[in-house]
Formats: structure tokens, C-alpha cells, sequence
């Protein structure tokens, strides 16, 4: 017999799409190599290696944020437009450095510690996709109100001041070296791999894309399509408290306002889905977005560029991105 | 014998007050391609997602191979051998083909997917089934609608499929692929597949179907041989006749030409449309669900538009770029889904009938309440809307007199023709006879109507004349007297084109 639709009769159109994506995607990666070409010139000092491993350490507490964010769009829709979000990352972050550095200062160790920074990040996922899953609350909204949550049990541990930690633990992660590279670089190259392996080599993470790529069509595979977004944000949650104790280490303290971290882990997970062949949000991707804002902030503090412009790069990146993205999806 | 595939008896399912499935049976035997037919709303739909297990069945037994199952799940008959492939291709756009294919039935070596054996398997499964090369690593979302088809099935045969549901699979297919499609599914029935057909399409469940299982108001009316008693019987079987006094008798004399279609085209919807309706006139407009008849109906609105051919008033061609300009040239259309387009329910009736005509009312911009008061009590009075007054919301109003409202709205702007698009969907009986008077009465004020309905027992009763677009294109035009429901029902399901050389149109 003959195949059945020799070519797909609408080609023309499928095309034309395709090489939008691909002046997307190639745009992003000419970008990227044109920016750092830029700082490679303008910038003293910023091709040293010591500065290079500086930007992977810059981008290491951006990056795994971002991840978690990346998981939550790949389970709640890769169209990130109309998928589903998780504002409260960063403020889940915040609150669970609090957590941590409060009960060390109570002088419970890290073994107490460590441990409950991390459930209360995934408490707060956990809440996170009970509001979204159970109550079907728009996910911008749902994780909204989560954020004030966040925010408000942070301030109420924290009484709005500094608490300094010092520990073992937080200095292996913030002096430590291993074979030349830096304990908080091994860690995100740790991380990378295992999201990687999660979200691109497992069926999990095959049965999560599928979930946001189309939950009808999942469901109708019989996925149990609650279970992998009460996961994505449960799993966001959990890096959300991996991260506090990273931002802990750096800073050797808990300190207010790691909410405004929000932007930057919204503008690499969206920025990373056009380092992307399909333009959906993927590890890979999103490693690399981390990297280029880490650049472009590292860039700026060598050109003496103020810091305050950082944010508004950001803005206007997640802005390009949106636009060009769902114009190529819609061409 | 053997145990039938699935054996579904006195299946019962209600929606609330309605009785959505009534004892229905349905019996597939192995090796055999049986059809599912009936008309919207007999419980075709409904029988095939109790099944899915996407609806819990309120009575009735299922068996899978002589199986019982109590409690069905979309994994439970899956796991069972029974594979659905749904009218809208489920699948996940941004997935390969592979990655589709292997979806919850995932190789992998230790915890890691294997996507090298995904895709050589997939390829190997579409080689063999279908004879289609095709890249494993293609996206869905760049693949064409038949394409996608074979994917779906392609899926359930990489999962050991025994029993296939098709929904309609060939609603957006061209012949050829319609003809490769059916190749395969004999192939797949000789091979001992139980395959279930649901289709409109009469000809095609004739072509391909061992045994046909109609379907009318939620009860299984007859197994048959769709060889052995023809299509019209089946047709007869799924068309329920006993008109009461519905229809009130209308005697109008038609006047000048209104509106004209010439050759008109709207890509992938219809073509080569063309169309006349006269002052007084109720014309009729009819089609499968999906056959470009109520996109017909939208580019009249300037709701879709026309790749080729005009649209005349008064001999006048018209340019329809959006609605706005189609209710500047005194078309009125009263949509399907009132309450989502037709009506502001949570606003007063006043408010809703004088929303579209605020502009003619005001002077100098400002509205006089007591000009609007008057206009919409004329109206209110007119068309016999039972509301307790013009400030009662809409919402607190029956179906039938918010349809009034609908109406009313558009006779307050003096709109001379009407396009109506199931103006009698979910109202009662009295209510659709009120809504008919309503229509004899604008057509005796010489007003034209284009009446737009799936229910085909009201289209010969109220049409002068009736157009059937079959697959995009107008396969006929029926005078009043000349055809009968059941006639309607086969020209639209194209099984009329039977008389003239088969041929059907590349969507």
C-alpha cells in the first residue's frame, strides 16, 4: 500500500514555523557568543579563569531556582503563557534560609537543620499544587498568595534582621575546593546532572512533559496528571531549599529580600526555553540562560555598569523572549 | 463461540435530569469492524467515554473478553487491550513520535528511557503497519492530521492493542488517506482486532463495516448488516418521526433579492458557497457537525473571511472585514451559545436589548431613558418575553425568552436579515414554538432569515428552501415539500452522492 500523507499537506505553513524557530534559536546562541565576545574586549579581566569559575558561581543559585521553575512549567504547560508558574520560588527560598539559619542559631546542627530547610521548601511546593490541583486556582494566582505566605512566616522567623550562620557545612560550601573547582560549582554541575537525568532520561520526566504539553492527551495515556504537578512544585519546592542553604553559604548569613531573586529566575527559565529545539523549557536550556544573565551581571560589574540595569535587562529579556516565542509558535 | 470483545448490556447513564444513555447494549465481536452510528445526541459519544471510563456509568454491566469489569479507569481498559482514538488527536504537541508512541509504556535500561530502542521501534511499527517512513524524531505538532492518526494507532498497536476505538477518525482526512486508513483497519480486523467505527459518514460505514449498532435517544434500536439493509434503513432507524403540531403554518409572499453568496471561499472551511435569499424568506442552511455550515453562516457575519467570491446586499457587494460591518449592514446574528455570545445574562433585559441600539437612541450622545424605556417595552410586549419587567435580569429568565432577548436586541437596531445558528438548542418545546412564531412573524415583515439547525426535522418544517454543505461544499438545495428529514439526514451524511459519481471533496 502507499503511505498514507506522503508530506504533511499543510508543509508550507509547518515551514515557515521551523525556520522561525530556528532564527529564534540561533538567534539566542548568537546573542549569547556576541555578548561574551563584547565583555571578552570590553571588560578587564573578564576572560581570567578565576573570573569565569566566578560566573558559574554567580549562576549556580540563579541556575538551580530556575530549574525548579523549569520543572513547574514543564509539568503545568509548556506553553508558558497559558501554563502554569511558581512565583513563590525565591520567597520559598528565603523562608527556608530562615528556617535554616534560625535553628542553628538555636543550636540544633545541621543534621536538624539541613533536613527541615528542605521540607519546608517542599511543604511550600506541596501548598503550592494543593491550591493549584485541588482547588484549581490559576497558578499565577495560587503561587501569588503563596509567595505572601512565604514571605511572611520569613519575616515573622526573622524579625526582618541578619541571622549569621557559621558552620562546617557553610564553609566547605562557601571556601571549599575539589580537584581545582569550587564546592558551590560541583554542586550545580551535581544538580544539572540529576535534573537532567530526571527531567530528559526518565519516565518521569517524559510523562511530565507530556502532562504540560497537553493534559488531555496525557490523561488520556492514562498519566495521572495531579500527581506529576503536585510533583513539579513539591520538586521546585525541594530546590528552593537546596538553594537557601547555597545562599546561606555565600553569604553566611540569612538575610531579607531574597524574593527579589524572582525576576532573574523567571527571566532564565523563560529565557532558557529558546536555547531549546522544540522552544519548551528544558534543563539544558535553562543551564544556559542562568549562564548568560550570570554573564551579562558579571559584565556589567567589570564595565562598571550599575546594577540597577541588571534588572531592567531582565525585564526586557523576558519580554523579547515571550514575544519571540509565541510568535514563532503562532506563525 | 468466543467470548465477544466487548460486550456492554443495559448500560445506563444520567446527567442530572437527563438520561443521557438508556439500557443501551453494544456488542463488538473479534475480528470485526463494527460501526456506531446515530444521530447528535442518541449516545454515541456518551457510550464510547463510559467505555473510556472518562464517564462512570450509572447502570449496566461491561465485558472485556468475557471479563467483567466494575470499576473502569482509563488505565484499567487500557491495561485490558481496549485503545480509544479520539476525534481530537490527543497527543502532546511538543512530543517526537516516538516519545508519543511509547508514552506510559516507556524502555529503559535501569532508570534511564532508551531513547535509541523509542525510536528504532517506532520506526520498525510504522514501517510495517502503515508502510510509512517517518522520522521517530519528528514533533507532532509538524505533522499533518492524518499523520497524527497513524500515530495514535501506531500507539496502541505498540501496546499490544486488541480492541480500537475510533471517534470519527476520518472527520478531517482526504479521500486517499480516508482509502489507506480503511486498508490498514481491514488488515488490523483480518488479524483478529475488534475495531469499533464511529462515524457520520454514511458511506463510509457501509464501506468499511461488518455489523452496525444504531443508536436513538440513548437505546440501541437495531444491530445490522450495513450491506444487507442499505443505508437508507439504517438512516430511517436513526431518525425518530412523530411531528406534532411544532410548526405553526406560515403564508408569505417572498420579495426582491437580499442577500447574495457568489462562489464564495474560505479555505479550509468551504468552497465555491453560493447562495440567494429573498425578502420574507427563511432558507434553511444544514451540514454534518464540521461540514463548513456554520462557517458559511460566520462569513455572512464577517466572522471568518472569504479567501474568494463576494457577499451582496441589495446587489451591493459588501466588504466583511469583522462583525462590526456586518451589523452596520442590518445583519443580525443570534448565536449558538447565547449565553457565552448572545446575551449579557447577568445585565437587565432593558440594558441587553438597548446595549446594540444605544447609538440610534441617543441624542447627542446622551441616551433618554424614557425613549429607551419606551422601545424596549414596545419590544418586551411585542415578542411576549416573560420577564416581570425590563429591569428583571436576564439571567432569571427561561431559555426561550432570553432567545426573545437575543431577538429583541437586534429588532431594536431594525436589522433586516437574521442569521440564527441553533436558536433552539436547549430551550422546550414551548419555547421553540414561541421562537418559530417569532421567526413567521419577521418573516411576514418581510425580513429575511438564514436558520441554521442540526435538529433537520425543524429545517424542512420552517425553510423555504434548504442548502446541505457536505465536507465544504453545497451538494444540494431542496425546496420546501420536496424533502423529508431521513432524505435531509442521508444528503448530508453523503449518502445522496450515491446517485451521482462518488466523489468527495479534499478538506
Amino acid at each position: 500500500m502507499t503511505a498514507i500523507a506522503d508530506g504533511p499537506p499543510r508543509a508550507g505553513a509547518h515551514r515557515g514555523r521551523n525556520i522561525s524557530k530556528l532564527v529564534i534559536r540561533l538567534g539566542a546562541f548568537v546573542g549569547f557568543a556576541l555578548i561574551v565576545i563584547y565583555f571578552a574586549f570590553t571588560a578587564r579581566g573578564f576572560t581570567t579563569p578565576y573570573n569565569l569559575t566566578n560566573i558559574v558561581e554567580q549562576s549556580t543559585i540563579l541556575g538551580i531556582l530556575a530549574y525548579g521553575m523549569t520543572l513547574v512549567f514543564a509539568g503545568t504547560g509548556t506553553d508558558v503563557q497559558r501554563g502554569g508558574i511558581d512565583l513563590s520560588i525565591a520567597a520559598n527560598a528565603g523562608l527556608c534560609a530562615a528556617v535554616y539559619a534560625v535553628l542553628m542559631r538555636a543550636g540544633y546542627g545541621g543534621y536538624v537543620a539541613v533536613p527541615a530547610a528542605l521540607v519546608t521548601g517542599m511543604a511550600v511546593g506541596a501548598l503550592n499544587g494543593f491550591a493549584v490541583v485541588a482547588l484549581r486556582i490559576m497558578p499565577l494566582l495560587a503561587t501569588l498568595a503563596v509567595m505572601n505566605i512565604a514571605e511572611g512566616l520569613e519575616l515573622t522567623l526573622t524579625e526582618n534582621t541578619v541571622v549569621a550562620v557559621n558552620s562546617p557545612l557553610i564553609d566547605t560550601l562557601a571556601f571549599g575546593r575539589f580537584l581545582g573547582i569550587s564546592t558551590l560549582s560541583w554542586v550545580f554541575v551535581i544538580v544539572s546532572l540529576a535534573l537532567i537525568w530526571i527531567a530528559h532520561y526518565s519516565r518521569t520526566g517524559l510523562r511530565l512533559y507530556a502532562v504540560g504539553g497537553h493534559a488531555e492527551a496525557a490523561r488520556a495515556a492514562g498519566v495521572r496528571n495531579g500527581s506529576y504537578v503536585y510533583g513539579a512544585y513539591i520538586g521546585a519546592g525541594l530546590l528552593a531549599g537546596l538553594t537557601s542553604i547555597l545562599i546561606v553559604a555565600r553569604l553566611s548569613s540569612s538575610t531579607p529580600g531574597t524574593g527579589q531573586m524572582l525576576l532573574p529566575v523567571l527571566a532564565a527559565a523563560l529565557l532558557g526555553t529558546v536555547f531549546s529545539r522544540r522552544l519548551i523549557p528544558t534543563i539544558g536550556g535553562t543551564l544556559l540562560a542562568a549562564l548568560f544573565i550570570g554573564t551579562l551581571a558579571n559584565g556589567f560589574q567589570l564595565l562598571g555598569i550599575s546594577s540597577y540595569w541588571v534588572s531592567g535587562v531582565q525585564g526586557a529579556l523576558i519580554l523579547v523572549v515571550v514575544a519571540a516565542t509565541s510568535f514563532a509558535k503562532n506563525s | 463461540m468466543t467470548a465477544p470483545a466487548i460486550e456492554m448490556r443495559d448500560i445506563d447513564k444520567h446527567f442530572g435530569p437527563v438520561h443521557a444513555l438508556d439500557k443501551a447494549d453494544l456488542v463488538v465481536a473479534p475480528g470485526t469492524v463494527h460501526g456506531l452510528v446515530g444521530q447528535n445526541g442518541a449516545g454515541k459519544s456518551t457510550i464510547i467515554k463510559v467505555l473510556a471510563g472518562i464517564y462512570r456509568r450509572t447502570g449496566g454491566t461491561v465485558r472485556v473478553f468475557g471479563e467483567q469489569i466494575e470499576q473502569i479507569t482509563p488505565a484499567v481498559i487500557e491495561a485490558k487491550g481496549v485503545h480509544f482514538i479520539h476525534q481530537d488527536r490527543l497527543l502532546v504537541p511538543s512530543a517526537t513520535v516516538a516519545e508519543s508512541v511509547f508514552l506510559r509504556n516507556e524502555p529503559r535500561v535501569g532508570p534511564f528511557l532508551e531513547h535509541r530502542t523509542m525510536r528504532r521501534r517506532a520506526q520498525e511499527l510504522l514501517k510495517t503497519h502503515f508502510n510509512l517512513d517517518l522520522d521517530p524524531g519528528t514533533l507532532v505538532q509538524d505533522l499533518s492530521t492524518a499523520q497524527q492518526k497513524i500515530v495514535q494507532i501506531t500507539r496502541a498497536l505498540a501496546n499490544d492493542a486488541r480492541v480500537l476505538v475510533l471517534d470519527e477518525p476520518t472527520a478531517a482526512l482526504v479521500k486517499k488517506e480516508v482509502d489507506n486508513l480503511f486498508e490498514v483497519l481491514r488488515r488490523l480486523r483480518d488479524d483478529g482486532l475488534a475495531i469499533i467505527f464511529i462515524s457520520h459518514y454514511m458511506s463510509e460505514i457501509s464501506e468499511i463495516c461488518d455489523t452496525v449498532t444504531v443508536l436513538r435517544n440513548g437505546t440501541d434500536v437495531g444491530v445490522v448488516d450495513p450491506r444487507e439493509v442499505g443505508i437508507q434503513r439504517i438512516v430511517d432507524m436513526m431518525t425518530n418521526r412523530d411531528t406534532s403540531e411544532m410548526y405553526p403554518p406560515r403564508d408569505v409572499t417572498h420579495g426582491e433579492v437580499v442577500l447574495e453568496m457568489r462562489d464564495a471561499t474560505a479555505e479550509p472551511h468551504f468552497r465555491n458557497v453560493s447562495l440567494t435569499l429573498r425578502e420574507g424568506e427563511i432558507l434553511g442552511l444544514t451540514g454534518l457537525l464540521g461540514s463548513g455550515d456554520k462557517e458559511v453562516m460566520n462569513a455572512l457575519f464577517g466572522q471568518i473571511p472569504l479567501d474568494s467570491g463576494e457577499i451582496l446586499l441589495r446587489g451591493k457587494p459588501l466588504r466583511m472585514r469583522s462583525p462590526v460591518d456586518a451589523v452596520g449592514q442590518g445583519f443580525a446574528k443570534i448565536p449558538e451559545d447565547r449565553r457565552a455570545h448572545g446575551v449579557a445574562t447577568a445585565l437587565s433585559v432593558r440594558e441587553n436589548i438597548s446595549l446594540a441600539s444605544l447609538l440610534s437612541m441617543s441624542k447627542r450622545g446622551l441616551v433618554s431613558r424614557k425613549d429607551e424605556a419606551r422601545v424596549v417595552d414596545d419590544l418586551i410586549a411585542d415578542l411576549g418575553i416573560k420577564t416581570p419587567g425590563r429591569d428583571q435580569l436576564v439571567k432569571n429568565l427561561s431559555g426561550g425568552n432570553q432567545q426573545k432577548v437575543v431577538v429583541a436586541k437586534w429588532l431594536s437596531c431594525e436589522s433586516e436579515v437574521y442569521l440564527m445558528d441553533e436558536p433552539t438548542v436547549a430551550v422546550d418545546v414551548g419555547a421553540k414554538i414561541e421562537i418559530f412564531t417569532l421567526m413567521n412573524r419577521l418573516a411576514a415583515e418581510g425580513k429575511s432569515m438564514i436558520f441554521l439547525s442540526s435538529d433537520l426535522e425543524e429545517i424542512v418544517e420552517m425553510c423555504d428552501r434548504t442548502l446541505v454543505i457536505y465536507r465544504g461544499e453545497l451538494i444540494g438545495e431542496y425546496a420546501k415539500g420536496d424533502i423529508d428529514a431521513d432524505r435531509l439526514l442521508a444528503a448530508a451524511s453523503g449518502a445522496a452522492s450515491d446517485e451521482t459519481p462518488k466523489e468527495r471533496s479534499t478538506a
